[in-house]
């Protein structure tokens, strides 16, 4: 076991997570394990790595890559994983010390982002920095794919050959996703190929397939509450610039929202929510990867036509 | 270090951030590990105990916009700003009406004759830089800080993780508190220290800290300070790094950095790689700004980077604004006396300021023009001294409160001052705070 070359100085601490793992693991299973940090990647993995390895996928479904945090038993188990798999590109901030120390232990680490042509973000307080999302593209999921399989490989224990089939059977996969993507979206008018959005993730899908993302300043609920038309004078002039029927926002209030821009600017528009940072739980709608970036290309595609 | 600092002695406490971890330990059975706010787990959350996310709270699409009066009996209240709701959150133990409440947009640190009180609003928003995300659970009061009868408190842009700095004026005390303990509903120190008492503060800085030291030298006053020093994560002095700064005053975290007010200027200090570096950026000496009286605190939107501060009482010689991703100041000159001025940072530049007579005023803060002025709303409370008429203010709206009208009011700023909404207040709102931000 890994916990043998542990450096002395790791102190107590360690020895207990070490010891409360082992008295809670009930899987017992001799296959490797690799610990994903988000279900996007958690997903991709599996998909890849098949019954070759046991994926523990860390952060759950619905939930907020940046900040979930995780146990110290899944701390412990993420320093004895045989791969631990990341993002990377600043999106695990409330991780990264777990992962950061999991590397000084020694666990081998795979990070997505490494493996893709970065973008960075174009415009707000965050220009200039690199934008962590590249899942919305599927190429440069291919991308990550192709650098992460014969890591999988690698791993002693794994059947490669396993490993090398279902990834390529898992691009060819992405491969249609993407062509079915440009398919969908060729059946918007050039001049509404626009996001108006307050959901920052889609930058890369927007490289990819042509878009223009609007940012804009989706008016909350204590503005709706009582709105004037100059709360709504940024989206407006955003959706009049743009010609879309469409916003793509995250609104806790969204009939209020259609309703105020319909009183207040006489503007008719949806709006319509995007899955942007997580896999949903079942039900959801966005159950794993391939099916987010279908759910998405037909909302934009159905908000936009 | 060779100075001549009277010898920082260090509490137990340190220790009880330590001792925390063992429960969570031996929490592998299932059950929730650490105190549970009742109610508060999210029905989504598939993992229990096992999965972070974060634990006992549930994320939403738009910040929880509250805000929190505390009255002349102790009486805490939380106002949902969505739902228009009040709920009660507290009944501060002791007497004597609290003195002052600052908030981080999540944690209260109420101040009362006795020590400070901490209560967790339950509401609050992660500033991510390229994005926020928006979280709530279940309120409560997270316990007792004691060492003094009056304190000033400084935060960070988070309220999930870092520390919070209190410094009893009064006393000298000084204690860091880890913020990830309060939101487990403890009170852990990573350090306490004892200095001269004087008008100071401590402020956290990433995991480091910045320190006032009272007035030494000759002709110094004792009462301020007149330099900062760097501590490390222990509460231990960095070896030379002291800035000076003549009566210290007003401390202030910002999406950059963390500011600091001295009488010729303010520092700004941010963390690379570890590291505090601190940088001072002198007022203009020059023009109109010749003579003008420093800013002794400042205010703004959460985060953001401008923030403002009036230069003299009453704001005789205008309105600062200091940017601190410019790292500049502009002096504005404003043409009504003002008792509280906040800037808003949006695309217009909006700056609001409360006048004596009760009134806000939306000033254009590229020149200094008013924009705007409402009726006196609290023109009562400022001729009476009834509580601490206090401004607030999000990306599309301002609230002020107005404890001897029992009112709170909203105002859309961008609208001419319109006043969009109006909260009437079961009894004296006299301490208001803005939390879900």
């Amino acid at each position: 076991m890994r916990a043998a070359t542990r450096p002395p100085g790791a102190l107590a601490v360690v020895l207990l997570l070490a010891a409360s793992t082992t008295a809670c693991s009930q899987t017992g299973e001799d296959r490797p394990t690799v610990v994903v940090s988000t279900n996007i990647l958690g997903d991709v993995v599996e998909e890849v790595v098949g019954p070759e390895a046991e994926v523990v996928t860390l952060m759950p479904a619905d939930a907020d890559p940046h900040s979930f945090e995780v146990s110290a038993r899944e701390a412990a188990r993420m320093r004895a994983a045989d791969l631990v798999v990341s993002n990377g590109l600043g999106l695990e901030e409330g991780l990264q010390r777990q992962l950061d120390a999991a590397e000084l232990d020694g666990a081998p680490g795979f990070v997505a982002g490494e493996a893709v042509d970065v973008l960075d973000y174009a415009d707000g307080d965050a220009a200039g920095t690199p934008d962590p999302h590249f899942w919305t593209d599927p190429g440069r999921m291919v991308d990550v794919v192709e650098a992460l399989a014969p890591v999988l490989a690698g791993i002693e224990g794994v059947d490669a050959a396993v490993v090398e089939d279902r990834a390529e059977r898992y691009v060819e996969a992405l491969d249609d996703v993407a062509s079915e993507m440009a398919a969908s979206f060729a059946s918007i008018p050039d001049e509404r190929r626009a996001l108006v959005t307050n959901h920052h993730v889609f930058g890369y899908l927007a490289e990819r397939y042509d878009f223009e993302v609007v940012g804009a300043v989706i008016p909350g609920g204590t503005t709706l509450a009582s709105p004037s038309v100059s709360d709504l004078a940024g989206l407006v002039s955003a959706i009049e610039d743009t010609g879309v029927r469409a916003v793509f926002a995250e609104s806790s209030s969204p009939d209020r929202l259609v309703q105020a821009l319909a009183d207040e600017a006489d503007v008719e528009v949806d709006v319509v929510p995007l899955f942007s940072e997580s896999l949903s739980g079942p039900g959801g709608g966005a159950e794993d990867y391939l099916t987010m970036l279908r759910a998405n290309t037909a909302r934009i595609t159905g908000g936009l036509t | 270090m060779n100075l001549p600092l009277p010898p920082l002695s260090r509490g137990t406490r340190a220790m009880a951030a330590v001792t925390l971890l063992a429960p969570a330990l031996l929490a592998c059975g299932g059950a929730p590990s650490g105190p549970d706010p009742a109610g508060g787990s999210p029905a989504e959350d598939p993992g229990g105990d096992d999965h972070g996310a974060v634990e006992g709270a549930r994320e939403l699409d738009e910040p929880a916009l509250g805000l929190t009066t505390v009255d002349p009996g102790g009486r805490v209240r939380h106002l949902d700003l969505l739902s228009e709701d009040t709920t009660d959150l507290a009944r501060l133990p002791g007497t004597g009406a609290a003195s002052t409440v600052h908030t981080d947009g999540r944690f209260l640190y109420v101040q009362g004759r006795e020590g400070l009180q901490i209560l967790d609003s339950g509401v609050w928003t992660w500033d991510h830089v390229d994005h926020f995300h928006y979280y709530r659970a279940e309120p409560r009061e997270v316990g007792a800080v004691p060492g003094g009868s009056t304190s000033t408190v400084a935060t960070t842009t988070s309220s999930t993780s870092g520390g919070a700095g209190v410094f009893f004026t009064d006393s000298g005390e000084a204690a860091m508190l880890d913020v990830a303990s309060l939101a487990d509903g403890e009170t852990a120190e990573r350090y306490r220290l004892e200095t001269e008492p004087h008008d100071g503060m401590l402020v956290p800085v990433g995991d480091h800290a910045l320190l006032t030291r009272a007035g030494a030298g000759p002709g110094s006053e004792r009462s301020t300070a007149d330099r900062v020093v760097v501590l490390d994560a222990g509460g231990e002095p960095v070896p030379g790094a002291e800035h000076a700064c003549r009566r210290a005053s007003g401390t202030i975290a910002t999406r950059v950095g963390t500011v600091v007010g001295c009488a010729d200027g303010a520092l700004l200090a941010t963390v690379t790689d570890g590291e505090v570096e601190v940088v001072r950026i002198p007022v203009p000496q020059g023009g109109r700004a010749r003579g003008a009286a420093p800013a002794t605190s400042f205010a703004g939107r959460d985060g953001r980077p401008t923030v403002a501060g009036l230069a003299g009482p009453r704001g005789r010689d205008g309105v600062w604004l200091l940017d601190t991703r410019e790292q500049a100041w502009r002096l504005l000159d404003v043409s009504v006396p003002l008792t509280q001025v906040t800037a808003v940072d949006d695309e217009d530049e909006h700056v609001l300021g409360l006048t004596p007579d009760g009134r806000v005023v939306v000033i254009d803060g590229t020149d200094g023009r008013l924009l705007a002025r409402t009726r006196p709303l609290a023109a009562r409370s400022m001729a009476s001294g009834t509580g601490t008429p206090t401004l607030v203010v999000d990306q599309q709206r301002a609230y002020l409160s107005a404890p001897a009208e029992r009112r709170v009011h909203e105002i859309d700023f961008a609208d001419g001052g319109r006043i969009s909404r109006t909260f009437p207040t079961a009894t004296v709102p006299a301490l208001l705070a803005g939390t879900g931000r």
